[in-house]
């Protein structure tokens, strides 16, 4: 299974580098094609990649922290949070330092939910989800206000927070490549104690693990994946929800399969529908990527949904 | 007793005496009635104000949307995508000059007493067209038709160029949005003496970097303004630093509104085309 998810990651990306908005020879390019390819669609891919990536194993965290399975950037707020810090550098008029306020909005919606969460340090799941609903509601209600009251930019927010890639360059690349290492190795000697964390509080507890500083590590790790992502691409959804679930159905149960694995499948995942959204219309014209990654999350939940509806009746 | 006969010549007479008055009544009233022209006008789209102020209009706008400038001590109705139908019709205006019937719906002028003048034209020419409808509206036929000869001759300054530049326009940096086919942008340039390669049938559309690398224009022209605040100039971004054209920036509200200031607009990008011919 994981050399299916890496064969499926080579063929995305060689898929990829190869098609294009301009037709180039790989192996015969001339000067304009090797600057294209060097100086655009090689970055492009990379950072499509490196996003799917990030928003698939801040997915799996989020999920792990709320013991939901439907959780992800969006429903803990954080990436509603990051594009209203966007959004105000939109406003603002600092569109070079999107990315920053993408990361601050973001941390800032994680403390926010991560303190209306706490009680007594102990970070309690149901409530976190709540807060994060809220945060994200609140976030969506900003957002509109800002469009309402930049009239002439609200085009610029509206295709800006719809996602894409087209600013990729090769030091966003590396930063955001730092930032899924440093995240990995944070939770990286933690398979085991995530995999008792599917259990309740005080088995876990019971085993040693120290649940809520567990918690509060995977929440800020998943955060900052998520801050990072939306900072450089926008706002992509359903990534972080239908990876871990494809993954889960394909028998990536355990903690340290999914991990890893997320993080494949997320790079395929994002980089095949990015290639789909600069190649589908004609004369270089692009989709915004968010429309195509949530087209295919829809799709794919009715799908699971009217699969699984008689098993999941006699569940219940 | 009144003769038969007599009787039909007093009534014949009555009744030609009745087509002769009716006949008067239209004469003068087509003659001599007062002028039905407009009176309160109501500008939903900001290029369209300077056009009315050249036609001694001035007086007669009562209301114009927050972004529109140009005239001062109206009342603001809201926005041109959102105006406040409340203050519309508080305003009581017998005309709404609005830029779409997208931004104007039907479902919107149902709910206004006034009649509507769509203004949304495509290019320097129907710019033209415009002025001279809204000039026979306001009966200003005289002053629309001078205006318009002001701005063809404002036209006739642009110059010949020794070749064709090509030209793509930057209406919006993230994601990268081009002025395409439909744009009033590319009738400016054209206008100049330009070329937009992009020739996508809509106004504005997002296109791949890659795309613009391949085709490479002589001027990336890129906007600054509402659309497109502050952005990173291109020869600054990573992925256009192969890019071998001139980088020209510009200001959007001169460039992008289509009004009066789209006729500056082309021969000061003339200006430039011929200033870079001679380098």
């Amino acid at each position: 299974m994981r050399l299916i998810l890496l064969a499926a990651l080579l063929t995305a990306f060689i898929a990829a580098i190869s098609a294009g908005a301009v037709k180039i020879d790989l192996f015969n390019m001339s000067e304009i094609e090797r600057n294209i390819f060097l100086d655009v669609r090689l970055p492009r891919v990379v950072l499509a990649g490196l996003v799917g990536a990030a928003l698939a194993l801040s997915g799996v965290l989020f999920q792990y922290v709320m013991k939901n399975p439907l959780a992800d950037s969006f429903t803990t707020g954080v990436s509603a949070s990051s594009a209203m810090g966007a959004v105000i550098a939109i406003m603002l008029g600092l569109m070079p330092y999107i990315p920053l306020f993408a990361l601050a909005g973001g941390l800032a919606g994680l403390c926010l939910v991560s303190r209306i969460a706490s009680h007594r340090g102990r970070i309690q799941p149901i409530t976190m989800l709540l807060a994060g609903i809220v945060l994200s509601t609140f976030a969506s209600a900003t957002i509109s206000f800002m469009k309402f009251l930049s009239d002439d930019a609200v085009s610029s927010i509206i295709f800006w927070l719809m996602g894409g890639f087209q600013a990729a360059t090769a030091s966003k690349d590396m930063i955001l490549f730092a930032v899924i290492c440093l995240s990995f190795l944070m939770i990286r000697d933690d398979y085991l104690k995530l995999d008792i964390l599917c259990f309740d509080d005080t088995t876990a507890s019971s085993t040693g693990v120290d649940v809520n500083r567990l918690r509060k590590k995977l929440f800020f790790a998943a955060a900052l994946l998520t801050a990072f992502s939306v900072g450089y691409a926008g706002i992509i959804g359903f990534v972080g929800l239908i990876i871990p679930h494809i993954l889960r159905l394909g028998n990536f149960v355990k903690a340290s399969y999914l991990l890893p694995a997320s993080l494949i499948g997320g790079a395929a995942f994002m980089i095949a529908t990015d290639l789909i959204a600069r190649t589908i219309l004609q004369e270089g014209q692009e989709l915004p990527v968010g429309v195509i990654t949530s087209s295919i999350g829809g799709v794919f939940f009715l799908y699971l949904l009217i699969k699984r509806r008689k098993e999941l009746f006699y569940f219940n | 007793m009144i003769p038969k006969r007599k009787l039909k010549k007093e009534k014949k007479g009555a009744g030609r005496l009745v087509r002769t008055l009716f006949l008067g009544i239209t004469l003068c009233l087509m003659f001599f009635s007062p002028a039905l022209a407009y009176e309160k006008i109501v500008v939903l789209y900001p290029a369209v104000s300077p056009i009315l102020i050249e036609l001694g209009a001035l007086d007669m706008i009562v209301g114009t949307t927050r972004s529109d400038h140009a005239v001062k001590g109206v009342v603001k109705v809201g926005s041109h995508l959102r105006p406040n139908i409340e203050l519309l019709n508080a305003l009581a205006p017998d005309l709404i000059i609005a830029g779409s019937r997208r931004a104007f719906p039907y479902e919107m002028k149902e709910r206004v007493k006034a009649d509507i003048f769509y203004y949304d034209p495509a290019t320097l020419d129907d710019i033209l067209v415009k002025i001279k409808k809204i000039g026979a509206m306001l009966e200003r036929k005289d002053k629309a038709e001078n205006l318009v000869a002001r701005l063809k001759k404002r036209l006739s300054e642009i110059s010949s160029l020794p070749r064709q530049p090509s030209v793509i326009y930057e209406v919006m940096a993230e994601p990268l949005r081009v002025a395409g086919k439909k744009s009033i942008l590319t009738s400016i340039i054209s206008a100049a003496g330009g070329n937009n390669l992009v020739s996508i049938n809509k106004k504005h559309a997002v296109i791949s970097t890659e795309k613009v690398l391949k085709l490479t224009p002589d001027f990336y022209v890129y906007q600054v303004g509402p659309m497109n605040k502050n952005p990173v100039p291109p020869e600054e971004r990573p992925f256009y630093k192969s890019l071998k054209s001139k980088f020209i920036r510009i200001n959007e509200l001169e460039f992008a509104r289509p009004g009066i200031n789209a006729f500056d607009a082309a021969v000061k990008l003339n200006i430039i085309f011929k200033g870079a011919a001679h380098e």
